[in-house]
């Protein structure tokens, strides 16, 4: 059986517009639940989260991402 | 002015490195959008943290991720330590630190990834969260001075 991945239909919605946004929002947020892209794009987490919740409530995850054109690793030393 | 003191001692092999206590657990954006619905939070919990220059982003151990509800905002983040590749998921959160008059870091956001057989702490404090602070280490005394 597989697990389904949690925010994974968000997650699709989010790569199919990755190129488009990348070119014109580099380095900003976007919120996105179900099929649902939020209006807008913002400087900061904490923005696009209080947006988010606003919009979408606290009843259900809603994707936060960053729009870069490759993901990024994060390094632990 | 916020200043706080911890003791570290590196040249003991057994030390973890510099230790503080927090508090980790949903933000105050999230509890309040979350209590309109009637959802309840489980109470602010307190765990030993690692001051962390080498990670670039606030990690906190899947087990109290989970543990304490945080508001889940994304999944597969990758993050490399010592040349393994872990895929994480993110959470909004706030971080406070008991005991100290430090400032509280609302709404941001935090990795949880699994700390596999790490008992000294369940979370590490990276350079988003150390960038708002002075720190110096007085190797002479063992200890590690955080002006916020």
């Amino acid at each position: 059986m597989t697990q389904a991945i949690i925010l994974q239909k968000e997650l699709e919605i989010f790569e199919q517009h990755r190129k488009e946004w990348s070119r014109i929002h580099p380095g900003l947020y976007v919120a996105i639940q179900d099929e649902t892209v939020l209006e807008g794009f913002f400087e900061t987490y904490t923005e696009a989260l209080r947006a988010g919740l606003q919009r979408f409530g606290a009843g259900r995850s809603f994707l936060v991402k960053q729009i870069w054109t490759t993901e990024p690793v994060y390094f632990v030393s | 002015m916020a200043r706080t003191e911890l003791m570290w001692d590196p040249f003991n092999q057994t030390d973890p490195g510099p230790l503080i206590e927090v508090v980790v657990m949903n933000s105050q954006d999230v509890m309040e959008a979350g209590r309109t619905l009637g959802l309840e939070y489980p109470g602010p919990i307190k765990m030993k943290a690692l001051l962390d220059t080498g990670a670039s982003v606030t990690v906190i151990s899947k087990v109290f991720a989970n543990h304490c509800k945080l508001f889940q905002t994304s999944e597969g983040t990758e993050i490399t330590a010592i040349g393994a590749t872990h895929h994480c998921g993110e959470h909004a959160g706030s971080i406070s630190f008991p005991g100290t008059n430090l400032r509280q870091i609302e709404s941001i956001r935090i990795v949880s990834a699994v700390f596999a057989r790490e008992r000294h702490y369940a979370c590490l404090i990276g350079r988003d969260i150390l960038r708002n602070w002075v720190i110096t280490f007085d190797g002479r005394a063992k200890k590690v001075t955080i002006v916020d």
